[in-house]
Parts: structure tokens; C-alpha cells; sequence
């Protein structure tokens, strides 16, 4: 990896993150199941990475080719690391999936039957299956050279066919004969109404499943009668989904975005991943779709790990997937539990997915049926479809509460779920506003207004995580849920101004971006390099997903400098070059792979014993500092503060699941060191978590909690 | 309980939203606040009209911030509308409002220039609590640059020496400039001798150049004391002359898009605040004030305040005694006989206090009793002959603390016919009034016309007196006095219009 010896190149770390995710596949301690999901992520994640940042860096090579990014690459230096790098990793995956996984899968007893290992009566299923199910949901297409390339779908898996007339081309008519000298090729799109997994008769407890693609392949030459089958050949496209919607538009935004997810359909190729099989039909294909050499992955076996995910859900092989992990419900939270009473009292951190996101959802419910409830404020961005929340929020409309929605239309790839569920609210009265033109807001906040016997109080929760119910049991975040006034006060504002009520305000307690999220931590930076010298060092720890800004980083090599200490934790992608002499010898940045997806935010500054600590929706990279709509806001609370204060340190303990970036851009893997206790963090919590849920059930109830409607 | 209050206000710049919680010891936080930019000064200021884009774009916030209330389920009662200096000069403003009020629901009152300065000194007492007692010891002023006119209070020792309301706004210069196609240094220009004349005529009420207490409201300065100054209290802060004078200086240098970059404002604002702190710089370098007091109060807080009535008695006396004050301040410019006027203002109020219960009108009429009687009769300034018409003249034309248009029409009637005959057929400044304000005028000048008959000879014979009700009849002991003839023809003379509206006979014993 380039550096100059100050910044990575972005795209290059981003696929080293990949990469890690790849080596918890090979880890062998794991188990087999959750190894495949590993590799199924890999390319989940290539995936969203082509058709996004290769595209963006495609475009740039054609519009303005002699730009530069921070580690000093032009579009074209980093496509060609790209594709090098990328290659060296999907052989990589390939080989831990040939070699390893489906062998040993095998002898676990779930089996992998590839088309010319059927056995007579599987052949005889496989083809009654096909003539019934398959073959009428297939749509072939010729295609050749003459005549216009069939549109290609992005990441759906298609078959081709090298094409041969049984009877001779000279004894045909002469409007049925060729007009040059090639064979026909035909194109089928499998369809995704069936599943990709066909689990065959089994006897005993073995299973074997046989592929689609595998099926219709074989059963292909049905589609053309009078032609042999000579080749076939398996592919999937890679689009370019990066462009924008058109901001100018704000009346009409809906219909703006459904017409660029009606575009997306049809822009152009990025990439192609594609089998062996045919070398002919694969530079046929490449070249109608104008894609070199560099763009086309070959892959032996398998193609498109994506859509294997029915196989890591089969039931049963419990020893093949890890022990379940529960959700333990928040110990203060609970259902009998008065929530408003309880926040009057203190400020409550939930610790997802460790804890049940199930408080949150519990919290909307009951203000959505709390009569003393006056309205609902919340940010929605990447919720799930069929979400309780949406349902509770749609209630709460219904009951005459005031309920303002904000949609982020911009969270890529879910334009289409959440525009109808948008509309949903909309009808039952609820405020939905549609975003900010130029802007995305992806800031976590639910505000509630309550009128209560003493006054109106106000009950916020902040998130460093979205409000979906379903990543949240995936996705590693923080929560915060308080009635401070102080945060009330803000929140509303904040809702004020991105509800068009008005415009930019101060607040007192949070931060926010694109106003002055960023000078604030260039405050604190700069702080803690005041504060610091060599005899009393200062310190900075930060945990985030990606660390891309470059003032940022200037900053911190500066407080470096300053004898300041950094601890990053850091999962994704990173530029910073840490170790570096005279630069950046006193930062380390660890990441952490695991089961669960580390997401939250925290930033720790010690302050001269002042310390202090932040919770945040940001990244320190520019499009969430200056291009979205974030917040970061202070833990006040002693015992919350001290909870995440040494949470953060028990991820930079970790010596099974931590990777520490070194000043080369690799990544080295943290082993254990003689006599050193193992600790994987994500299991110490998980660990913690179960431990104090165990002790609070044991516990004897020492309070009577009595359900009655209170004296007026 | 608490009570929710919400306020808007329609100003030159933009239309901005205050939502207060009002305790049951009548505290009050607020919870909810915003601000939307609109360009009325703008359009009224060049060509006098509101356009029909800003009308549209009035129309549309209006119905934000009304949905932004409903979050708080506030009903229609707790919301009051107001709007300043850009729609009162507005030609179309009729038509203006009747569309607010069809479109959003909301009914706008417009208000004056004078009543601005009652509601900003409300807002600013609440503000300054703890600092409000050294406003006693010292000279101080009050004053606000807006978009479209700049509101200014003198205070002499704590009691308002005169209020003016100045068609001078950040709107108007910058506007000015524009028309002239001047620059920067003509608009400095412009500025400067503008605000000396005003400091000349100023002066002539409280010497400014011993003012040593400088309070400043309006959004730039309030910017200025995010940016550079100390927080003083809860909400106020202060900023030491000299830094504001640099901050202004550098500033000058600024392009509006710089210091909409710079300070993270919406552009609109950027526009005026070199403009605004110029002219607030201008104000302070007449004054020999060391510091600036910036409360965080606005026009909003004090109708807030307003509108829960007083928030305390003692703000309540404190701001009739400014009202009063600003009262003896104009009768001085016009060398009035004070004596008798102390005298006629006692003499009316326990008239007034004795027929409460007969006349019917609101509690703040005694006030308005309070100041006709103070400026009867000061049209003597001109001439002795018609002085009740000189009077007149000068009330309508002079600015009091605390006093409306509506109110000081209503003054100024009452002096008109304190002396001669009642209004007469085609007396088109008493007609026009609204049926509610002649019958005030009527009775508060039958009180001041038999306190005035007390004092005939301007000499204050009269110690003191008692009242009773006989019957049909009002009898005033008279202390004091052997010799009542003089008193007693003046009464025949001008008790007249007392006996014709209240039915009773004024006897003096």
C-alpha cells in the first residue's frame, strides 16, 4: 500500500477490512457454518464496494483522470491496485471454500452434489424439478455480435450458452442461417423466485443440495431445441449504483428516487464474476459489456457466495454454528418497569445487541399509547420493512399525537423499502419529512413530549446505531436514553432545524455536523495537546468505523507529537499511518472481526482529569463531518461514564479477534502472549452481560411494583 | 399546573417562534424556539409594499411554526402574533393580514415602535434581575437596532428620561446603499451623521456622554457576545467596549459570504451585521460606557411577559413609574408648570381611585389619566391662547415609554379637552376613534377637568381633600383653604361634562 508515509489510500483499507473478515473464515476454532457466512460476507461486501466506490473511482479516471487522492494515486494507479488486490483475496476465498469448507462441510453431513456427480434417481428429481418449476420462469436470449447485448441485471446470476445447429447451417433455409461465422450465444437469467439451494432426497441425517445454476446448466439444452449445448458459462454483473439523486428537486423528491432506483437497473458494468467454463463465451460477453481483463473474476466452483445464505440457516448442525447469544433485557428497562418514572430519576446507557433492542421498541410503544404523550419525534434511517417501531409510530399518528418522521431517502440500497412504508405513516397523519436536499441526515434520535402533572418533560434517546430491529442484533452499538432537560432543550432544536421550522440554532450540549461537529473535536484534539507533555502525557481514545478526514488525522499526528496518546479502534477503513517517527509513535489502531459488527461510536479525551466522553452517529471521515447530518453528544452520568470507559479499554485488551494496523498498511492479527489469558472482548461483554442478568433474576424482588392508575 | 405561551413575530428579517413555560409563581423557561429568514423589510423598505412572493413565503412559515406548535398542543388563546416595524409601514398591510389570517388562522397585531420599547423593557428587566438595582445609580440606555427601526430608551438613574423610536434599521442603510450604489464607506458615512444628529437631540433629554451603562438586544450584537463575550448570567452576557469596537472594525472587512461562513448564519442575517454592529458602535462611542450588557431577551420574551401580565408587582410599578417618568421628561422639554401638574396628576388619580367602581374601563386607563394630566398643559409652550390644541399636538407628536399609538391618541384627547367645550360636531380626531376609546376619553376628561378646576390659580392651595357621595352628588372637602370662590367658579366652569357622563353634581365645601 502507497502511503507517503501520511495516508493510506481509502479504497486499499477499506479491502484490507475485507480481508480480516476473510481471516476469521480460516480461523479453525470456528465453526464451520459461521466460517461460510464469513466468506458469503466477503462477497457481500465486494459487492457494495464495486458497485459504489469502483464505479465512482471508474467515472473519475474518465472525467478528470490526472486527480489525485490523499496517499497520491490518480483514479487509474488505484483501480489497478485495486483489481491486483482484490483478485489475490477472491483466489484467496475460493481456496478456503474448495479446500476447506465444502470438504468439511462434507463430512459434517451437508454435501455439495455438483451436476456430473448425480446419481440416477437424483437425475430423475432434478429433471422432473426442472421441467415443472423451472424451465417456464426461464426467458433464454440469443445474442450475437450483430444484434443488441441483452440488458444484463446487476448481482443476478446468469447462465450462457455457446450454441450449436444440429442440422448443418448450409442445409438450412437461407433466412435461418447464420450470417458470419459464429456460433450463437445464448443468455438466461436465474430466476430468484426459486431458491438457489435445492436440497435433494436425503437419507438418514446427511443432506446434500444440488444448485441451481448446476441444474439449469444441465438441463439448458431443453431451452434450444434444434442447437447442442457446447459450452455454458455462469456470470454475475457488477453495476455502478453511485450515482445521485437529482437534489434540485424537493417537491418531487420520491419520484426523483424512484427513477434512480429505475436507473440503477441499467448503468453500466463495473465488474463481472464469472466461472472457468468458457474462456470463448467469457471474452464475448466481456467485451459486449466493454469490461478488460482486470474487471473479470474467474472463480473455480461456486460462483456467487451471496446467495448461499439459505445453507448457513439449515436446520439443525447446531455444533456447526456458534452458541447462541442471547439478548438480555436492560435490568433497569424492564417490562414492569415505568419508564418515565425511572428517567425522571437517572439517564440509561442500552448496550445492543447484548442488551434487547427490544427497550427501544417497548419505549416508542408505550409513548405511542401514553395519553400524557403530546408527540413522537425520531430520525429513521435504514429501518427494516415491516419494523414495530414504524407500527407503533403509525399508532401513535392514529391517537392524535403529534408523530415527525424523518426518512432518509439517501441510505443507499433501501430507497425502495422505505418509500412505502413512508407513505404508510403519511396516511395515518403522521409529519414524514424527506430528507435535506445536499445533505443525508443519519443523526440517531427519538424525542417524546410528555405533559406530565409538574410540566412538560421531554425524553430523548440517542443512538449510535439506526433503529432497526434486525441490526441490532448484529450490529455492536450504544444508546442513550435521558429526560436531562438540557438535552430536551436540544433535541428539539435539532428537530426544529431539520423539519424546516427553522434555521441553524446553537446548542448548548450537543454537537452537531455539518455545523460544528468537526471544529469541536479539532477543539478537544487540540486541547488535550495543550494539556499534554512528556512527563504527563495526554490521551485520546476513540472507537469508530472508518477514520478518513484529513484534518482530522493532521490533528492527531500533531497531538502525537505532543507526547499525546491515541488509542484507536478503528473497524473499518483507516488512513491514519501510525508508528511513525517524528509523525505518529504514539498511536496504535487495533480492529476488531467477530460475530458481532462493531458500529458504535466513542471518543475519550482525558482533559487534563477533566475527562471527558462522547457518544456519536459520525465517523471522522468528510462525507460525516461535512456532508450529513450527525451528532455527538457528552455522558454526563458517573456510572454510564465509567461503563464505557472501560468497555473502551477492554476492546484494546482483546488478543483473539484484534488486528493492529502497521505502518506498512498491513494489518497484523493479535496472538496471545505466554502466560497471557485469552480475551476476546465481544465474549468478555457477552460474558459481563449474562453474569448481571443471572444475578438480577436470582435477586428477590425487594420492591412491590403495584399496577393502579395513580390519584389525580 | 404550568400554562404554555407561544409567541411569533413577524419582523423585517425574519419571522421567529418562542414557546415559554409559565410556572404557577409565574417563572417562566423556554422550551421551544426558531427562526425562519424572510426578506418584509426588504420589499417594504424599497418599495413599500410586501411582495407576493414574501407574502407566500410568510404564509408557508406561518404554517410550519403552526404545526411546530401543535407538538406542544397549544391552544389558540396561548398563541399571540405579532409583527414590527416591516409590515406596519407596509402600504398593502390590510390586505397583508387578512391573508395571514385566512391562510394560517393566526390574527397579527401590528404594534408600534413605543410599544416595541414596553415589551423589550419587560423582556429586559427579567433578564438583568440581578443586575437591574446599579441601573438606579447610574445613567444608562437601552437600545436595539432592528431591521427596519431602532428602539432607544434613556434611562436617568433608573427612570426613563425619554424613548425613541428611530427610523434607522440595518434593512433600511443597507437598502440606502444599494439605491445610491454606494459603498461601504458612504453607508459609514450615512451611519455616523445620522447617529450624531440623533445623539445631538438625544442629548438634549440625558447627557449621553455620562451614560456608563450600555444594554444592547438584537441578533447581531447578541452575536457578537456569542463570539466574544463573557456570560454573565443565566441570561445575559457582557463584552468589554474595547473588544467590541475591534470585533466590529474587523468584521467591516468581511464579505457577507464570509461571515455567513464564519458564524454559520443564514445568509439574510449575514447581510446586516456589519451594518448592525457599526451602528451599535456608533451608539456606544457617544456614551462613556466601559462594557455592553447583552441580555438574551427579545421582543419575544417581553410579550411573553406581557402576556402573563406582570410577572411581579414590583415589575409592574417599576415600569408605571418609567411610563410616569418618561411623562414629567417630555412636560420638561416643554418647560411645563410641574408643580400644578403633580398637583392636577394627584388630585385626578384620587378621583379616579374614588369613581372606580363607575367608570368601567380597564385597569391601565388610570395611567392614561395619570400622563394627561401630567402633559395637559403643555401646549402653553407655544401660546396661551388654544393651549389645549397645542397640547394635543405635541402629545400626538411625542413618544412616551409604555405608550402606545392607540393610547397616546387617546392622551392626547383628553389634554385637548381638559379646557372649552366638549367635542363638537365634525371633531374628526375624537370621531375617529373607536366607540370604547371616545367614552374613555370622555370620562378621563371629566376627572381631569375638576382636577384641573382645583388648581385654578396654579398655586396648590388645596392641602388635601376628602370625597363623599350624597345622593346625587359628589362632595369634596376641601382642606386647607378659607377662600374656595375661585375653585368653585372654575368648577361650575369645567365640572360640566362629570355631571353630563356621571350623572353627579361636584360640590366643593
Amino acid at each position: 500500500m502507497i502511503t507517503k508515509n501520511r495516508f493510506f489510500n481509502r479504497e486499499l483499507s477499506w479491502i484490507e477490512f475485507n480481508a480480516r473478515v476473510l481471516s476469521e473464515a480460516k480461523k479453525t476454532y470456528i465453526p464451520l457454518l459461521e466460517r461460510l457466512r464469513f466468506l458469503t460476507i466477503v462477497t457481500t461486501n465486494f459487492d457494495e464496494f464495486f458497485m459504489v466506490r469502483v464505479a465512482e473511482l471508474k467515472r473519475q479516471s474518465q472525467t478528470n483522470p490526472s486527480w489525485k487522492d490523499l496517499s497520491g494515486l490518480t483514479p487509474k494507479q488505484q483501480l489497478d491496485k485495486i483489481s491486483g488486490r482484490v483478485h489475490e483475496i477472491i483466489n484467496d476465498q475460493y481456496e478456503c471454500l474448495n479446500s476447506v469448507i465444502i470438504p468439511q462441510l462434507a463430512k459434517e453431513g451437508i454435501s455439495y452434489v455438483n451436476s456430473s456427480a448425480y446419481t440416477p434417481d437424483q437425475l430423475h428429481y432434478l429433471s422432473t424439478l426442472f421441467q415443472q418449476e423451472i424451465f417456464p420462469l426461464l426467458t433464454p436470449l440469443r445474442v450475437d455480435s450483430s444484434t443488441e447485448f441483452p440488458h444484463i441485471t446487476n448481482l443476478r446470476l446468469h447462465a450462457a450458452f455457446l450454441l450449436k445447429p444440429l442440422i448443418e447451417d448450409s442445409l438450412l433455409p437461407e433466412q435461418f442461417k447464420h450470417k458470419k461465422d459464429e456460433d450463437p450465444v445464448a443468455v438466461v437469467q436465474l430466476p430468484s423466485s426459486i431458491p438457489r439451494i435445492v436440497w435433494l432426497p436425503s437419507e438418514g441425517d446427511k443432506k446434500r443440495f444440488a444448485l441451481l445454476d448446476d441444474i439449469v446448466t444441465l438441463f439448458g439444452t431443453r431451452l434450444f431445441p434444434g442447437y447442442s449445448v457446447e459450452e455454458s458459462f455462469l456470470f454475475k454483473v457488477t453495476r455502478d449504483a453511485a450515482f445521485a439523486v437529482d437534489e434540485e428537486r424537493d417537491i418531487d423528491f420520491i419520484q426523483a428516487m424512484e427513477e434512480v432506483l429505475a436507473k440503477r437497473l441499467s448503468s453500466f458494468p463495473v465488474r463481472m464474476i464469472c466461472t472457468t467454463s468458457s474462456p470463448r463465451i467469457q471474452k464475448f460477453i466481456s467485451d459486449q459489456l466493454a469490461l478488460t481483463a482486470q474487471d473479470v473474476y474467474e472463480v473455480k466452483g461456486i460462483i456467487d457466495l451471496a446467495t448461499l445464505a439459505d445453507l448457513i440457516s439449515v436446520e439443525g448442525f447446531s455444533q456447526l454454528k456458534f452458541p447462541p447469544w442471547k439478548h438480555f433485557q436492560n435490568a433497569v428497562l424492564h417490562k414492569d418497569a415505568n419508564y418515565w418514572d425511572v428517567l425522571k430519576q437517572r439517564d440509561i446507557l442500552l448496550t445492543v445487541p447484548y442488551e434487547s433492542f427490544e427497550s427501544v421498541i417497548d419505549f416508542v410503544t408505550r409513548a405511542s399509547e401514553d395519553p400524557s404523550v403530546l408527540a413522537i419525534k425520531m430520525t429513521l434511517y435504514r429501518t427494516s420493512g415491516n419494523s414495530p417501531i414504524i407500527n407503533s409510530l403509525e399508532k401513535a399518528a392514529r391517537n392524535g399525537k403529534q408523530v415527525t418522521v424523518f426518512v432518509e431517502l439517501k441510505a443507499r440500497f433501501d430507497e425502495k423499502q422505505n418509500i412505502s412504508w413512508a407513505s404508510q405513516l403519511e396516511q395515518a397523519g403522521a409529519i414524514v419529512v424527506y430528507g435535506i436536499a445536499n445533505l443525508k441526515v443519519h443523526a440517531k434520535m427519538l424525542l417524546i413530549v410528555r405533559k406530565e402533572y409538574d410540566g412538560i418533560r421531554r425524553y430523548v434517546h440517542l443512538s449510535t446505531g439506526n433503529y432497526n430491529d434486525k441490526t441490532a442484533r448484529l450490529y455492536s452499538d450504544f444508546s442513550l436514553f435521558s429526560s436531562s432537560e438540557e438535552l430536551g432543550n436540544d433535541a428539539t432544536q435539532f428537530f426544529n432545524m431539520i423539519s424546516g421550522y427553522s434555521s441553524v440554532q446553537t446548542m448548548k450540549v450537543l454537537s452537531m455536523a455539518p455545523i460544528n461537529l468537526k471544529s469541536q473535536l479539532l477543539f478537544m484534539i487540540d486541547r488535550e495537546i495543550q494539556n499534554s507533555s512528556k512527563e504527563t502525557p495526554g490521551l485520546i481514545m476513540a472507537k469508530m468505523n472508518s477514520l478518513a478526514d484529513k484534518d482530522i488525522i493532521e490533528a492527531l499526528y500533531k497531538a502525537s507529537n505532543a507526547h499525546v496518546h491515541i488509542l484507536l479502534n478503528i473497524r473499518g477503513i483507516c488512513l491514519i499511518v501510525p508508528g511513525i517517527k517524528g509523525q505518529s509513535e504514539n498511536i496504535s489502531v487495533v480492529s476488531i472481526v467477530d460475530r458481532y459488527l462493531e458500529h458504535a461510536r466513542v471518543f475519550y479525551f482525558q482533559n487534563n482529569g477533566e475527562e471527558e466522553l462522547y457518544l456519536g452517529s459520525a465517523d471522522w471521515m468528510p462525507r460525516n463531518l461535512e456532508k450529513r447530518v450527525e451528532l455527538m453528544f457528552p455522558i454526563i452520568q458517573e456510572d454510564i461514564f465509567k461503563t464505557l470507559k472501560e468497555t473502551m479499554l477492554v476492546y484494546f485488551s482483546d488478543n483473539t479477534n484484534s488486528y493492529y494496523l502497521q505502518s506498512n498498511g498491513s494489518w497484523i492479527q493479535r496472538k496471545q502472549e505466554d502466560q497471557e489469558e485469552k480475551l476476546r472482548a465481544q465474549e468478555f461483554l457477552y460474558n459481563q452481560f449474562h453474569h448481571n442478568y443471572e444475578a438480577q433474576i436470582k435477586e428477590l424482588p425487594k420492591e412491590f411494583i403495584v399496577r393502579r392508575t395513580e390519584p389525580k | 399546573m404550568t400554562s404554555l405561551e407561544a409567541v411569533i413575530e413577524i419582523g423585517s428579517t425574519g419571522i421567529r417562534l418562542l414557546i415559554g413555560e409559565i410556572t404557577e409563581k409565574r417563572e417562566w423557561t423556554v422550551i421551544d424556539h426558531s427562526e425562519l429568514p424572510i426578506a418584509l423589510g426588504w420589499d417594504v423598505f424599497t418599495t413599500g409594499l410586501v411582495s407576493r412572493e414574501s407574502l407566500l413565503q410568510c404564509l408557508k412559515i406561518l404554517n410550519r411554526f403552526k404545526e411546530q406548535i401543535q407538538c406542544w398542543s397549544l391552544p389558540k388563546d396561548q398563541i399571540t402574533v405579532i409583527a414590527t416595524s416591516a409590515l406596519r409601514e407596509a402600504a398593502n398591510r390590510d390586505t397583508v393580514l387578512d391573508r395571514i389570517l385566512v391562510k394560517t388562522g393566526f390574527r397579527v397585531k401590528v404594534i408600534d415602535g413605543i410599544e416595541e420599547s414596553r415589551l423589550m423593557y419587560l423582556g429586559v428587566v427579567q433578564a438583568l434581575q440581578d443586575e437591574f438595582p446599579k441601573l438606579k445609580k447610574n445613567d444608562s440606555v437601552i437600545i436595539e437596532v432592528g431591521g427596519g427601526s431602532t428602539e432607544i430608551m434613556l434611562l436617568q438613574r433608573g427612570k426613563m428620561a425619554a424613548v425613541h423610536s428611530l427610523r434607522l434599521g440595518t434593512v433600511i442603510i443597507e437598502q440606502q446603499i444599494k439605491s445610491m450604489m454606494g459603498s461601504q464607506k458612504e453607508a459609514h458615512r450615512f451611519l455616523v451623521e445620522y447617529i450624531k444628529n440623533a445623539g445631538g437631540i438625544m442629548n438634549t433629554e440625558l447627557k449621553l456622554d455620562e451614560i456608563d451603562v450600555f444594554i444592547a438586544i438584537g441578533s447581531e450584537v447578541r452575536l457578537a457576545a456569542q463570539q466574544i463575550g463573557k456570560r454573565i448570567y443565566s441570561h445575559c452576557c457582557s463584552i468589554t467596549t474595547e473588544s467590541f469596537i475591534n470585533f466590529t472594525d474587523e468584521l467591516q472587512e468581511y464579505s457577507v459570504e464570509e461571515c455567513a461562513e464564519r458564524f454559520k448564519i443564514p445568509y439574510s442575517d449575514a447581510k446586516t451585521l456589519a451594518i448592525g454592529l457599526l451602528a451599535y458602535k456608533l451608539f456606544i462611542q457617544l456614551t462613556k460606557a466601559k462594557t455592553i450588557l447583552v441580555p438574551d431577551t427579545t421582543i419575544r420574551e417581553g410579550v411573553l411577559v406581557s402576556k402573563f401580565s406582570s410577572p411581579s408587582a414590583e415589575i409592574h410599578d417599576e415600569f408605571t413609574s418609567q411610563i410616569i417618568a418618561s411623562a414629567y421628561n417630555l412636560g420638561k422639554k416643554y418647560h411645563f408648570d410641574e408643580a400644578h401638574a403633580e398637583f392636577v396628576r394627584k388630585t385626578a388619580l384620587k378621583l379616579y381611585t374614588t369613581m372606580k367602581g363607575e367608570l368601567g374601563l380597564d385597569d391601565s386607563a388610570g395611567m392614561l389619566l395619570e400622563v394627561a394630566s401630567i402633559l395637559h398643559d403643555v401646549g402653553m409652550y407655544i401660546r396661551g391662547s388654544d393651549h389645549h390644541l397645542h397640547s394635543q399636538y405635541i402629545i400626538s407628536h411625542s413618544d412616551i415609554f409604555g405608550i402606545n399609538k392607540e393610547n397616546m391618541t387617546i392622551v392626547s384627547n383628553v389634554a385637548r379637552y381638559h379646557r372649552g367645550k366638549g367635542p363638537q360636531q365634525g371633531a374628526s380626531d375624537f370621531y375617529a376613534l373607536p366607540r370604547l376609546d371616545r367614552m374613555a376619553v370622555l370620562k378621563l376628561t371629566a376627572i381631569l377637568r375638576v382636577a384641573d378646576a382645583l388648581d385654578r390659580g396654579h398655586s396648590q392651595r388645596i392641602q388635601s381633600f376628602d370625597t363623599e357621595f350624597k345622593g346625587d352628588t359628589l362632595v369634596l372637602k376641601l382642606h386647607g383653604v378659607q377662600d374656595t370662590i375661585l375653585e368653585k367658579i372654575a368648577m361650575k366652569e369645567k365640572a360640566d361634562l362629570f355631571e353630563s357622563i356621571f350623572g353627579y353634581k361636584v360640590i366643593l365645601v
